[in-house]
Protein backbone atom coordinates (compact mmCIF):
# COMPACT_ATOMS: atom_id res chain seq x y z
CA UNK A 1 0.00 0.00 0.00
CA UNK A 2 3.02 2.35 0.36
CA UNK A 3 5.46 0.79 -1.91
CA UNK A 4 4.23 4.26 -4.05
CA UNK A 5 5.71 6.43 -1.00
CA UNK A 6 8.22 9.01 -2.39
CA UNK A 7 8.09 7.48 -6.23
CA UNK A 8 8.33 10.82 -8.03
CA UNK A 9 10.50 12.19 -5.74
CA UNK A 10 13.29 8.73 -6.58
CA UNK A 11 12.65 9.02 -9.72
CA UNK A 12 13.71 12.49 -9.57
CA UNK A 13 17.08 11.86 -7.89
CA UNK A 14 17.67 9.06 -10.15
CA UNK A 15 18.32 11.51 -12.47
CA UNK A 16 20.34 14.14 -10.70
CA UNK A 17 22.40 10.83 -9.76
CA UNK A 18 22.80 10.39 -13.33
CA UNK A 19 23.35 13.33 -14.28
CA UNK A 20 26.26 13.99 -11.92
CA UNK A 21 28.27 10.77 -13.51
CA UNK A 22 28.57 12.09 -16.29
CA UNK A 23 29.47 15.61 -15.20
CA UNK A 24 31.93 13.48 -13.14
CA UNK A 25 32.86 12.31 -16.36
CA UNK A 26 32.75 15.45 -18.42
CA UNK A 27 35.01 16.93 -16.06
CA UNK A 28 37.77 14.09 -15.97
CA UNK A 29 37.66 14.05 -19.66
CA UNK A 30 38.05 17.64 -20.12
CA UNK A 31 41.51 17.18 -21.63
CA UNK A 32 40.68 14.28 -23.81
CA UNK A 33 41.09 14.44 -27.61
CA UNK A 34 37.86 13.39 -29.20
CA UNK A 35 35.30 13.47 -26.23
CA UNK A 36 31.91 14.90 -26.24
CA UNK A 37 30.38 16.56 -23.41
CA UNK A 38 27.09 14.22 -22.41
CA UNK A 39 24.15 15.14 -19.91
CA UNK A 40 20.65 13.72 -19.25
CA UNK A 41 17.54 15.57 -20.35
CA UNK A 42 15.46 15.93 -17.59
CA UNK A 43 12.42 16.90 -19.92
CA UNK A 44 12.32 14.15 -21.97
CA UNK A 45 13.04 11.92 -18.90
CA UNK A 46 10.52 13.09 -16.83
CA UNK A 47 8.03 12.97 -19.46
CA UNK A 48 8.45 9.50 -20.30
CA UNK A 49 5.84 7.31 -18.72
CA UNK A 50 8.38 4.62 -17.41
CA UNK A 51 11.13 5.24 -14.88
CA UNK A 52 13.76 4.27 -16.64
CA UNK A 53 16.58 2.69 -14.49
CA UNK A 54 19.50 4.16 -17.17
CA UNK A 55 18.41 7.71 -17.81
CA UNK A 56 19.99 8.46 -21.28
CA UNK A 57 23.28 9.93 -21.36
CA UNK A 58 22.14 12.84 -24.38
CA UNK A 59 25.34 14.41 -26.06
CA UNK A 60 25.35 18.26 -25.06
CA UNK A 61 24.03 20.47 -27.72
CA UNK A 62 25.58 24.26 -28.33
CA UNK A 63 29.20 24.02 -27.51
CA UNK A 64 32.27 24.79 -28.79
CA UNK A 65 34.69 22.22 -30.01
CA UNK A 66 38.36 22.51 -29.30
CA UNK A 67 40.95 21.61 -31.74
CA UNK A 68 41.32 18.68 -30.59
CA UNK A 69 38.09 17.76 -31.11
CA UNK A 70 37.29 18.09 -27.43
CA UNK A 71 34.19 20.27 -26.41
CA UNK A 72 33.88 20.03 -22.68
CA UNK A 73 33.41 23.22 -21.16
CA UNK A 74 34.70 23.57 -17.84
CA UNK A 75 32.29 26.38 -16.58
CA UNK A 76 29.20 24.77 -17.93
CA UNK A 77 30.26 21.47 -15.91
CA UNK A 78 31.35 23.60 -13.00
CA UNK A 79 27.14 25.29 -12.84
CA UNK A 80 26.05 21.61 -13.53
CA UNK A 81 27.53 20.43 -10.68
CA UNK A 82 26.34 23.01 -8.54
CA UNK A 83 23.26 22.91 -9.65
CA UNK A 84 22.59 18.69 -9.55
CA UNK A 85 23.83 18.72 -5.76
CA UNK A 86 21.51 21.31 -4.68
CA UNK A 87 18.26 20.07 -6.24
CA UNK A 88 19.11 16.83 -4.62
CA UNK A 89 19.26 18.16 -1.40
CA UNK A 90 15.69 20.00 -2.58
CA UNK A 91 14.72 16.59 -3.17
CA UNK A 92 15.94 14.86 -0.28
CA UNK A 93 14.06 17.01 1.88
CA UNK A 94 10.42 16.55 0.35
CA UNK A 95 10.78 13.22 0.63
CA UNK A 96 11.63 13.57 4.38
CA UNK A 97 9.12 15.46 4.91
CA UNK A 98 6.49 13.34 2.83
CA UNK A 99 7.58 10.27 4.76
CA UNK A 100 7.16 12.12 7.74
CA UNK A 101 3.59 13.09 6.95
CA UNK A 102 2.98 9.51 6.02
CA UNK A 103 4.43 8.95 9.50
CA UNK A 104 1.97 10.99 11.44
CA UNK A 105 -0.91 10.43 9.78
CA UNK A 106 -0.30 6.70 10.58
CA UNK A 107 0.10 7.16 13.89
CA UNK A 108 -2.84 9.58 14.35
CA UNK A 109 -4.95 6.84 14.94
CA UNK A 110 -2.99 5.24 17.95
CA UNK A 111 -5.51 3.98 20.86
CA UNK A 112 -2.31 3.02 22.89
CA UNK B 1 8.96 21.07 -12.79
CA UNK B 2 5.91 20.25 -10.20
CA UNK B 3 7.54 19.43 -6.69
CA UNK B 4 4.35 18.44 -4.90
CA UNK B 5 3.94 14.94 -6.11
CA UNK B 6 0.49 14.15 -4.59
CA UNK B 7 0.61 11.33 -1.85
CA UNK B 8 -1.29 8.76 -3.08
CA UNK B 9 -4.56 8.13 -1.17
CA UNK B 10 -4.32 4.97 1.68
CA UNK B 11 -7.43 3.32 0.70
CA UNK B 12 -9.53 3.06 3.87
CA UNK B 13 -9.80 -0.75 5.49
CA UNK B 14 -13.26 -1.82 4.82
CA UNK B 15 -15.08 -3.94 7.52
CA UNK B 16 -16.42 -6.98 6.42
CA UNK B 17 -19.97 -7.19 6.47
CA UNK B 18 -21.18 -8.78 9.60
CA UNK B 19 -23.78 -11.42 9.51
CA UNK B 20 -26.43 -10.16 12.12
CA UNK B 21 -25.57 -10.68 15.49
CA UNK B 22 -26.83 -13.60 17.02
CA UNK B 23 -27.14 -15.65 14.15
CA UNK B 24 -23.62 -16.61 13.52
CA UNK B 25 -22.85 -16.73 16.83
CA UNK B 26 -19.24 -16.56 18.36
CA UNK B 27 -17.19 -19.15 15.37
CA UNK B 28 -17.77 -19.16 12.07
CA UNK B 29 -17.67 -16.66 9.01
CA UNK B 30 -16.51 -13.69 10.97
CA UNK B 31 -13.80 -14.40 12.44
CA UNK B 32 -12.20 -15.74 8.80
CA UNK B 33 -13.60 -12.05 7.64
CA UNK B 34 -11.18 -10.42 9.90
CA UNK B 35 -8.37 -12.63 9.28
CA UNK B 36 -8.40 -12.54 5.55
CA UNK B 37 -7.96 -8.70 6.17
CA UNK B 38 -4.94 -9.06 8.88
CA UNK B 39 -3.58 -11.81 6.12
CA UNK B 40 -3.71 -9.06 3.63
CA UNK B 41 -1.81 -6.33 5.54
CA UNK B 42 1.06 -9.25 6.47
CA UNK B 43 1.17 -10.27 2.93
CA UNK B 44 1.89 -6.42 2.18
CA UNK B 45 4.16 -6.21 4.97
CA UNK B 46 6.21 -9.32 3.90
CA UNK B 47 6.33 -7.98 0.27
CA UNK B 48 7.79 -4.29 1.34
CA UNK B 49 10.69 -6.19 3.54
CA UNK B 50 11.55 -8.40 1.08
CA UNK B 51 11.75 -5.71 -1.11
CA UNK B 52 14.20 -3.65 1.26
CA UNK B 53 15.89 -6.85 1.89
CA UNK B 54 16.94 -6.95 -1.76
CA UNK B 55 17.99 -3.82 -2.33
CA UNK B 56 19.69 -3.54 0.88
CA UNK B 57 21.71 -6.62 -0.57
CA UNK B 58 21.86 -5.53 -3.94
CA UNK B 59 23.82 -2.32 -2.58
CA UNK B 60 25.81 -3.87 -0.27
CA UNK B 61 27.14 -6.31 -3.11
CA UNK B 62 28.24 -3.80 -4.85
CA UNK B 63 25.28 -3.67 -7.17
CA UNK B 64 24.24 -0.12 -9.42
CA UNK B 65 22.06 0.46 -6.72
CA UNK B 66 21.28 4.08 -5.24
CA UNK B 67 22.19 4.79 -1.19
CA UNK B 68 19.06 7.04 -1.82
CA UNK B 69 16.67 4.19 -3.35
CA UNK B 70 17.84 2.32 -0.46
CA UNK B 71 16.92 4.51 2.01
CA UNK B 72 13.50 4.92 0.66
CA UNK B 73 12.52 1.34 0.41
CA UNK B 74 14.24 0.84 4.22
CA UNK B 75 11.58 3.59 5.25
CA UNK B 76 8.80 2.28 2.86
CA UNK B 77 9.34 -1.33 4.67
CA UNK B 78 9.17 0.76 8.37
CA UNK B 79 6.09 3.20 7.42
CA UNK B 80 3.87 -0.46 6.00
CA UNK B 81 4.96 -1.85 9.19
CA UNK B 82 3.96 0.90 11.73
CA UNK B 83 0.61 0.67 9.04
CA UNK B 84 0.22 -2.52 9.85
CA UNK B 85 0.71 -2.30 13.54
CA UNK B 86 -2.11 0.03 13.99
CA UNK B 87 -4.19 -1.38 11.64
CA UNK B 88 -3.68 -4.70 13.97
CA UNK B 89 -4.53 -3.04 16.77
CA UNK B 90 -7.50 -1.40 15.46
CA UNK B 91 -9.12 -4.69 13.40
CA UNK B 92 -8.90 -6.54 17.51
CA UNK B 93 -10.43 -3.63 18.80
CA UNK B 94 -12.67 -3.95 16.39
CA UNK B 95 -13.39 -7.49 16.90
CA UNK B 96 -13.43 -7.55 20.69
CA UNK B 97 -16.32 -4.73 20.57
CA UNK B 98 -18.06 -7.08 17.87
CA UNK B 99 -17.57 -9.90 20.58
CA UNK B 100 -18.65 -7.84 23.62
CA UNK B 101 -22.10 -7.40 21.91
CA UNK B 102 -25.38 -8.56 23.58
CA UNK B 103 -26.61 -10.94 21.14
CA UNK C 1 27.72 2.72 -11.91
CA UNK C 2 26.07 4.63 -8.82
CA UNK C 3 26.97 7.54 -7.58
CA UNK C 4 29.79 5.69 -5.90
CA UNK C 5 31.29 4.69 -9.12
CA UNK C 6 31.63 8.36 -10.34
CA UNK C 7 33.64 9.24 -7.55
CA UNK C 8 36.47 6.72 -9.17
CA UNK C 9 35.53 8.40 -12.20
CA UNK C 10 37.01 11.64 -10.95
CA UNK C 11 40.06 10.07 -9.56
CA UNK C 12 41.29 9.01 -12.77
CA UNK C 13 40.72 12.35 -13.73
CA UNK C 14 42.71 13.41 -11.01
CA UNK C 15 45.55 10.75 -11.49
CA UNK C 16 46.05 11.89 -15.57
CA UNK C 17 46.28 15.43 -14.56
CA UNK C 18 49.21 14.43 -11.99
CA UNK C 19 50.59 12.29 -14.87
CA UNK C 20 50.68 15.35 -17.17
CA UNK C 21 52.03 18.14 -15.03
CA UNK C 22 54.55 15.27 -14.26
CA UNK C 23 55.60 14.91 -17.26
CA UNK C 24 55.15 18.86 -18.13
CA UNK C 25 57.43 19.39 -14.79
CA UNK C 26 60.21 17.00 -16.34
CA UNK C 27 60.00 19.25 -19.89
CA UNK C 28 60.67 21.97 -17.70
CA UNK C 29 63.25 21.34 -15.47
CA UNK C 30 64.71 19.45 -18.67
CA UNK C 31 64.57 22.46 -20.64
CA UNK C 32 68.37 22.96 -21.67
CA UNK C 33 69.54 19.62 -20.58
CA UNK C 34 72.24 18.77 -23.67
CA UNK C 35 73.10 15.14 -22.14
CA UNK C 36 71.16 11.79 -20.84
CA UNK C 37 71.90 8.49 -20.16
CA UNK C 38 70.24 7.73 -24.11
CA UNK C 39 72.78 9.98 -25.57
CA UNK C 40 71.63 13.36 -27.29
CA UNK C 41 70.00 15.62 -25.36
CA UNK C 42 66.80 15.49 -23.35
CA UNK C 43 63.84 14.87 -25.30
CA UNK C 44 60.32 16.26 -24.80
CA UNK C 45 57.71 13.96 -23.51
CA UNK C 46 53.83 14.27 -23.47
CA UNK C 47 50.48 12.69 -22.60
CA UNK C 48 47.98 11.12 -24.29
CA UNK C 49 44.43 10.87 -22.66
CA UNK C 50 42.03 8.46 -23.44
CA UNK C 51 38.42 7.89 -22.57
CA UNK C 52 38.05 4.64 -20.08
CA UNK C 53 34.48 3.17 -19.52
CA UNK C 54 35.85 0.78 -17.38
CA UNK C 55 37.02 3.39 -14.36
CA UNK C 56 33.67 3.08 -11.75
CA UNK C 57 31.61 0.15 -12.78
CA UNK C 58 31.79 -2.83 -10.41
CA UNK C 59 30.59 -5.83 -13.15
CA UNK C 60 30.80 -4.85 -16.63
CA UNK C 61 27.82 -6.49 -17.26
CA UNK C 62 25.48 -4.59 -15.87
CA UNK C 63 27.30 -1.73 -17.60
CA UNK C 64 26.95 -2.94 -20.83
CA UNK C 65 23.22 -3.79 -20.37
CA UNK C 66 22.27 -0.46 -18.78
CA UNK C 67 24.14 1.15 -20.99
CA UNK C 68 26.17 3.26 -19.06
CA UNK C 69 27.80 6.04 -20.51
CA UNK C 70 29.97 7.65 -18.18
CA UNK C 71 33.14 6.84 -18.49
CA UNK C 72 36.91 8.07 -16.93
CA UNK C 73 40.24 8.82 -17.97
CA UNK C 74 43.62 7.09 -18.42
CA UNK C 75 47.39 8.58 -19.29
CA UNK C 76 47.54 5.61 -21.81
CA UNK C 77 50.71 6.19 -23.85
CA UNK C 78 53.62 8.73 -23.36
CA UNK C 79 54.70 10.14 -26.07
CA UNK C 80 58.68 11.21 -26.68
CA UNK C 81 59.28 13.76 -29.52
CA UNK C 82 61.82 12.02 -31.86
CA UNK C 83 61.83 14.84 -34.33
CA UNK C 84 65.03 16.72 -34.87
CA UNK C 85 66.12 18.66 -32.06
CA UNK C 86 67.59 22.38 -31.80
CA UNK C 87 71.28 22.66 -32.69
CA UNK C 88 73.53 25.67 -31.77
CA UNK C 89 76.64 26.57 -32.70
CA UNK C 90 78.33 26.63 -29.47
CA UNK C 91 81.98 25.81 -30.28
CA UNK C 92 83.32 25.65 -27.22
CA UNK C 93 80.53 23.36 -25.14
CA UNK C 94 81.10 20.29 -24.06
CA UNK C 95 78.67 18.65 -25.97
CA UNK C 96 79.27 19.95 -29.25
CA UNK C 97 80.17 18.12 -31.99
CA UNK C 98 82.40 18.31 -34.95
CA UNK C 99 80.96 21.29 -37.03
CA UNK C 100 80.90 22.81 -33.18
CA UNK C 101 76.95 22.16 -32.97
CA UNK C 102 75.22 21.31 -29.94
CA UNK C 103 71.92 19.69 -29.43
CA UNK C 104 69.51 21.61 -27.27
CA UNK C 105 65.53 19.97 -26.48
CA UNK C 106 62.71 20.87 -28.34
CA UNK C 107 60.66 23.07 -25.56
CA UNK C 108 59.18 25.57 -25.50
CA UNK C 109 59.17 26.66 -21.58
CA UNK C 110 56.23 29.35 -21.79
CA UNK C 111 53.86 26.85 -23.59
CA UNK C 112 54.77 24.14 -21.39
CA UNK C 113 53.62 26.44 -17.83
CA UNK C 114 50.31 27.22 -19.79
CA UNK C 115 50.04 23.69 -20.30
CA UNK C 116 50.85 23.18 -16.53
CA UNK C 117 48.22 25.66 -15.25
CA UNK C 118 45.70 23.98 -17.45
CA UNK C 119 46.62 20.53 -15.68
CA UNK C 120 46.26 21.96 -12.27
CA UNK C 121 42.97 23.31 -13.05
CA UNK C 122 41.74 20.24 -14.41
CA UNK C 123 42.92 18.45 -11.38
CA UNK C 124 41.15 21.13 -9.18
CA UNK C 125 37.70 20.55 -10.83
CA UNK C 126 38.18 16.97 -10.96
CA UNK C 127 38.98 17.31 -6.88
CA UNK C 128 35.42 19.64 -6.94
CA UNK C 129 33.37 16.95 -8.58
CA UNK C 130 34.70 14.41 -5.92
CA UNK C 131 33.31 17.05 -3.10
CA UNK C 132 30.12 17.39 -5.08
CA UNK C 133 29.25 14.07 -5.08
CA UNK C 134 30.28 12.99 -1.82
CA UNK C 135 27.79 16.11 0.06
CA UNK C 136 24.91 14.25 -2.21
CA UNK C 137 25.95 10.98 -0.95
CA UNK C 138 25.56 12.29 2.40
CA UNK C 139 22.58 14.35 1.49
CA UNK C 140 21.12 10.76 0.71
CA UNK C 141 21.85 9.65 4.69
CA UNK C 142 19.56 12.01 5.93
CA UNK C 143 17.14 10.17 4.38
CA UNK C 144 17.45 6.83 6.43
CA UNK C 145 16.11 9.19 9.43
Amino acid sequence: MLENAGTGIERYMNLLSASQKLVASNIANVDTPGYKAKDIDFQSELASQFDNLAPAAKEVTGLKTKNDGNNVDMDREARRLAENSLRFAVATNLARSELATLRSAIEEGKTS
Amino acid sequence: MSMSTPISPISPITIPELSPAGSSGVSGATPGAFQSVLEGLVGGVEKSQAQAQQTVNSFLTGGNEELHSVALAAQRSSLEFDLFLQVRNKVVSAYQEVMRMQV
Amino acid sequence: MSLFGSLSVSASGMSAQRTRAELLVENLANAETTRTPEGGPYRRKDVVFEEDPSVGSFSSELTSAMGSSASGVAASQTIVDNSEPYRRYMPGHPDADQEGYVAFPKINPAEDMVDLMGASRGYEANVAAISAVKDMIQKSLDLFR
